[in-house]
């Protein structure tokens, strides 16, 4: 029996062509052409391979020669495993003048400085993310009764499941005395819906989670309950992580930072902060990273999620208000769980709604008592993961004026992705970072490390130090961490030898000078620490920056112009595709991972979004090349017509054009 | 009275015409002679009924059309305000400072915490050049340092990189992470286990991810902080028992039990949750004696093992080891990466169902990034050559014993801690003999409330005075130093523990040192301890 694959958890899934189709394209109206012009289009691929004009190794042999300083960096060294996925080499080979000092299936090589761009808010325009739009009802109709469906289907299921394999079910019910640890009504959801499509979650992978990741295969014999490893490997493009500079890394400036560290440091800095944890090595990165965001002092926290969920604690109590966006992340929901303070919240990114709520708040006082509130605190995230959409920050901080409330930001995302400095939000928009009150961050993601900060004035983090629970309870970060957050944050924002008369400070952005104050000093840096040197001229940091802006606005307008619903504002890194129906999730995951050039998406449903609008999410990186973003857009095109998802209005472009003038659309000002 | 009858003719039939209209689809609908049959039946047996029926039709239309979240706006304690007037209120509201500046022992609290320069170890240098004796760092097993490790973590870095760029549902989870996950299983010997990226964040998200509203927690009044926070966030019913006690434990299992038939409750998920070896104080479980326990009362048992993972047991398996107890009669053990492996995270082990259960519902697992594969290989390596090398736990528990030894006679202090803990508490003994610490033999007054998760009988102030005694040890801590031994002062945020610990000295010994340096790290302390001690007696 178990050796019966399920036809679910195979590799190329059956997408079911569209029932709603209106307008058939001739090139592929069935799925069963489909499928046979992907494995054309494979084997067309390895065929083009085999000529030796793209993938293979001759690409990676001439450029080795081309190169001097590292050319050992430049080839994959993959222990033995083959990749003729297209994936591992460029499309078209270096020339001669050009060098690479990345491995180009972690950072890709991109030499054409026409793909860069800059990722800022147009000054004197109101900020307003793209509009979200509606689908056709018969969308939303389908998209309901697909969940009726499969309600109505797990429910007969476990009717007749419960009667005819009582073994099946043990564990769901009441058994000598123990009630279920969950029961069959509590897991209904997991058990019965997110078990159909589990095949497109938690994949294991391995090795570096850069421009491309390889994936561990596996398959499922029993319909998603257990997983199987296979033993093969899958190289796929990778638009999941959150590796927004690409500084996921295996080889370079900072991957060689860290082994310095783990050689001189170890792993562990053996306790908590307070209990003879702090090493000279926390005091230089909190001082580092207070500088980066250009705040006073910062405090570093070993883990993203306890950042919120430890500090808030520390900032707010009883008696005092946390007004929250309704999408804020569950760590801040945690945070202001434990802490004690009531809690309002508003409609996403309203300004009108959080006035009307400041105003609410702020005259009616505490519940009963009427007692004025003793301090009231804004929560919002610079960039929603889930929505692309930014914080309406200039309005915010006009509310701020008026209403008095104290300002949190969680940068988690939007740190080191946004602005023409890399940060994050207030940078963007650009606002003196000293007007909000408390901006946190994570390291997880722009720098490819881990853990999180909170940034505000010196009393305010002197405060949390002692009694946020980090402090005395959590382990201190270790030092690789710190040092790959150290290497990363120095490598945008330049180094000041000190000595040399900062010729190089041309390559560095105008540095705002109060705001974000220039290079960092050497001193700044621990003195065993490799610099390389287009980490000290700040080349290598901008490079990611522009990198990334361009990528995050060409594919958001692209998809857009291919008649996508996609949300959020056009800098964002993070873009949504909707796709509303719970089963096109599974099969769009599947379709893309199955392609010839297989791209690793991430698909969102309920309950992380409203029911209905279930979603594929790009995360967008630095490491992409031009290159990539058209493989992905020329991939949501072909799925986009099978599965019938461009339902969104405005004009559209052909693929074509679209590739063909990116660098325009991306220079087109915002439209109203 | 004809001309407005003739007025109003032209309404009279629109409104017959529009019930006829009405009547005709109304009938139209499949089934619709059946209500109207019924309706019409029950009219007329009843016509009472008929009126309650109207009435209860209009309730619920009502209902429906109310606003869903009720805003403290329709409330009977919402005040109508007009727009000047809020924008007075809004002008006249002065919030406090977001931060109050710290108090003076706070800041010198701050200001005293040890730097270490360079890396962190048995003997680390400080940032003023002094070389010490380290007794403040979790280090138990001496892996900090360990060039095998570090060897190991390089090659990692070259293959993954360092961060893992996302959470473990996308593409977070590699495969390191689930050699991990196997190691610790099969080292403990349970059927699966979960990794968590910081170990202070797993057991508070373990907790809420099984014990919901209406279940039951049977808690130590002595567990960490950690552990409050996870019970606080599940906001299921939790009942207290004695700091340590077996016979407090079973009359609380015993009342809940009696409780719940008298009332005949439903039947709901039970857990007692304590801790292995108490971060607290150093005292250790009985854990035959709680295994026996929830087997008899049909609950389930969350053991914390943070501090005894690593320290405890042959290899370092920690409590069920020691005990030869299965780790299988742990329904969820919880441990720390960092303090028994010198790595970073912490991890529950289970059975297969509670380690899956908690993919999908642990939330710190699932909201936040996979620790970078590194400190998961360094994890992984860790395990093996505690696997291998049997002679580190038995160094340790002698360098344990050599510092007990010595501290065991000094008598203007006391020790609550377990003779085979790894850390040791150190408190001011008290002149009064009555309560040496906050072990079990508390006050015998009137046994109180499971209730309540007060240690102390009177709600009031605790029997010893926190300020005194933490400016005391203090001062220890620096007489310490100042000889070479880094000693640290329990931290604990005062005001936000449930009980008041009573202030201590903690010290966590390490396999690193030689039992030389423990004795001669000891002696320093305990001459430190007279000395302060004295000059305040």
């Amino acid at each position: 029996m178990p050796s019966r694959p399920s036809p679910m958890a195979l590799q190329s899934s059956s997408p079911y062509p569209s029932i709603f189709k209106k307008k058939s394209t001739s090139t592929m109206p069935t799925a069963a052409s489909y499928l046979s012009a992907v494995s054309e289009a494979d084997a067309r691929a390895r065929a083009h391979g085999a000529n030796g004009s793209t993938p293979g190794s001759t690409p990676a042999l001439s450029l080795s020669s081309s190169v001097t300083s590292s050319s050992e960096d430049t080839v994959l060294d993959e222990s033995g495993l083959e990749f003729n996925d297209g994936l591992s080499y460029p499309r078209t080979p270096p020339t001669s003048e050009q060098v690479f000092t990345t491995v180009h299936s972690e950072f890709g090589h991109c030499a054409n400085e026409k793909y860069r761009y800059t990722s800022q808010h147009r000054a004197g325009t109101q900020y307003k993310s793209y509009p979200e739009q509606d689908p056709p009802y018969y969308i939303l109709l389908t998209t309901y009764l697909s969940y009726l469906l499969v309600i109505c289907l797990g429910h007969i299921r476990d009717f007749f499941g419960k009667r005819l394999r009582p073994s099946h079910y043990k564990h769901l019910v009441s058994q000598n005395g123990y009630a279920a640890l969950n029961s069959d009504f509590d897991s209904f959801y997991t058990r019965r819906l997110k078990t159909r499509i589990d095949d497109c979650f938690s994949h294991p992978v391995t090795g570096v989670p850069g421009r491309t990741i390889v994936m561990l295969d596996r398959y499922s014999p029993d319909y998603n309950v257990t997983m199987v490893p296979t033993g093969t490997r899958t190289r796929g493009l990778n638009v999941s992580s959150y590796n927004y500079l690409g500084f996921a890394e295996a080889k370079g400036p900072c991957a060689d930072a860290v082994e310095s560290s783990v050689n001189r440091y170890g792993v562990s800095a053996c306790g908590s902060r307070l209990e003879g944890g702090t090493l000279d090595l926390h005091q230089q990165a909190e001082a580092l990273v207070a500088r980066f965001v250009g705040q006073e002092d910062a405090l570093i926290s070993s883990m993203g999620f306890a950042t919120n969920s430890t500090i808030i604690p520390a900032l707010v109590s009883k008696g005092c208000l946390v007004i929250s966006d309704e999408l804020n992340h569950a760590s801040i929901r945690f945070g202001v769980r434990l802490s004690g303070a009531n809690v309002r919240m508003f409609k996403h990114n309203d300004m009108n709604a959080l006035e009307e709520l400041l105003r609410e708040v702020v005259s009616q006082g505490q519940p009963k008592t009427h007692r004025p509130w003793k301090k009231i605190l804004v929560i919002v995230e610079g960039l929603f993961s889930m929505e692309g959409t930014l914080a309406n920050l200039p309005i915010i901080m006009d509310l701020k004026k008026k209403y008095k409330f104290y300002l949190f930001v969680d940068e988690a995302h939007s740190i080191g992705a946004l602005g023409p400095h890399g940060r994050g939000v207030a940078d963007y928009f650009g606002i003196n970072p000293r007007h909000i009150d408390i901006l946190m961050g994570t390291f997880t993601k722009s720098f490819g490390a881990a853990g999180g900060y909170i940034s505000g004035n010196k009393v305010l983090v002197d405060r949390l130090r002692v009694h946020g629970h980090t402090g005395p309870y959590a382990e201190a970060m270790s030092p690789p961490v710190l040092t790959q957050v150290i290497a990363s944050m120095a490598s945008i924002m330049g180094i000041s030898s000190g000595l040399e008369k900062d010729k190089l400070n041309a390559l560095v952005l105008p540095a705002k000078s109060e705001e974000y104050p220039g290079l960092v000093p050497v001193s700044a840096l621990p003195s065993w620490m490799p610099v390389a040197p287009t980490m000290a001229d700040g080349s290598d940091g901008l490079m990611r920056l522009r990198r990334l802006a361009f990528n995050a606005r060409y594919l958001n307008r692209g998809l857009r112009k291919l008649g996508f619903i996609t949300y959020g504002c056009d800098d964002s890194p993070v873009i949504p595709l909707l796709l509303f129906n719970p089963g096109k999730m599974a099969v769009f995951s599947r379709m893309m991972r199955t392609r010839a050039v297989p791209i690793v998406v991430v698909v969102v449903a309920y309950p992380a979004t409203p029911l209905v609008t279930s979603r594929v999410r790009f995360c967008l990186s630095a490491a992409h090349t031009k290159e990539d973003i058209d493989t992905v857009l020329i991939a949501c095109d072909e799925i986009g017509d099978l599965l019938d998802l461009k339902q969104g209005q405005g004009e559209r472009w052909p693929l074509k054009e679209i590739i063909n003038r990116a660098v325009e659309l991306v220079a087109m000002p915002e439209t109203d | 009275m004809s001309t407005t009858s003739s007025s109003l003719e032209p309404f009279f039939t629109l409104v017959s015409q529009s019930l006829q209209t009405i009547e005709t689809n109304f009938y139209k609908i499949p089934g619709s002679a059946v209500i109207a049959r019924y309706v019409r039946s029950s009219h007329r047996d009843d016509p009472g009924r008929t009126l309650l029926e109207v009435i209860l039709i209009i309730f619920a239309i009502r209902t429906l059309l109310q606003s869903r979240t009720k805003a403290e706006t329709s409330g009977k304690h919402f005040i109508k305000f007009s727009e000047q007037e809020i924008d007075d209120l809004v002008e006249e509201w002065v919030p406090e400072p977001l931060a109050q500046p710290l108090s003076p022992t706070d800041q010198a609290d701050l200001d005293a915490v040890p730097v270490i320069s360079g890396p962190t170890g048995p003997k680390p240098k400080l940032m003023n050049g002094k070389t010490v004796i380290n007794l403040a760092s979790y280090n138990f097993t001496a892996l900090s340092g360990n060039a095998e490790i570090k060897e190991r973590c390089v090659e990692t870095l070259r293959k993954y990189g360092l961060g893992s760029c996302g959470p473990p549902g996308f593409y977070g989870t590699q495969d390191v992470h689930i050699q991990l996950e196997q190691d610790i299983a099969d080292f403990l010997g349970t059927e699966g286990s979960i990794v968590y990226s910081q170990a202070f964040s797993t057991i508070s998200s373990v907790i809420p991810a099984f014990c919901k509203r209406g279940d039951i927690i049977v808690a130590d009044r002595g567990v960490n902080f950690a552990i409050q926070k996870g019970l606080q966030i599940s906001r299921c019913t939790v009942r207290w028992y004695d700091h340590n006690d077996m016979g407090s434990l079973e009359k609380v299992l015993e009342a809940v039990e009696k409780e719940r038939r008298k009332k005949k409750l439903p039947l709901t998920r039970r857990f007692i949750v304590t801790e292995g070896i108490f971060d607290h104080d150093g005292a250790m479980s009985d854990l035959p004696k709680l295994v026996e326990l929830k087997l008899k009362y049909k609950y389930r048992l969350i053991l914390d093992e943070s501090v005894s993972f690593g320290s405890v047991g042959r290899t370092g398996r920690g409590l069920t080891e020691l005990y030869n107890v299965p780790a299988s009669q742990v329904d969820m053990l919880v441990g720390s990466l960092a303090n028994g492996l010198t790595s970073c995270g912490g991890f529950c082990a289970g059975s297969h169902i509670v380690v899956k259960h908690q993919r999908i519902n642990g939330t710190s697992f699932v909201f936040s990034a996979a620790m970078p594969a590194m400190l998961a290989v360094a994890a992984s390596e860790g395990i093996n050559i505690l696997r291998s090398t049997p002679s580190i736990l038995s160094t340790l528990q002698e360098n344990v014993r050599a510092v007990r030894a010595i501290l065991d006679k000094v008598d203007c202090i006391s020790i609550p801690s377990h003779p085979a803990s790894a850390t040791i508490h150190i408190t001011v003994r008290t002149a009064t003999p009555s309560t040496p610490s906050l072990a079990p033999p508390t006050t015998p007054m009137s046994p109180h409330s499971p209730l309540s998760p007060r240690m102390q009988a009177s709600a009031g102030a605790p029997p010893f005075d926190i300020d005194a005694e933490e400016r005391a040890l203090q001062e220890i801590v620096e007489e310490a130093l100042a000889q070479g031994v880094l000693v640290t002062r329990a931290r604990r945020l005062r005001g936000q523990e449930l009980n008041q610990p009573r202030p201590s000295i903690r010290l966590a010994i390490s396999a690193a040192l030689p039992r030389r340096d423990c004795e001669k790290a000891a002696s320093v302390l305990k001459a430190a301890c007279v000395k302060v001690l004295a000059r305040r007696r």
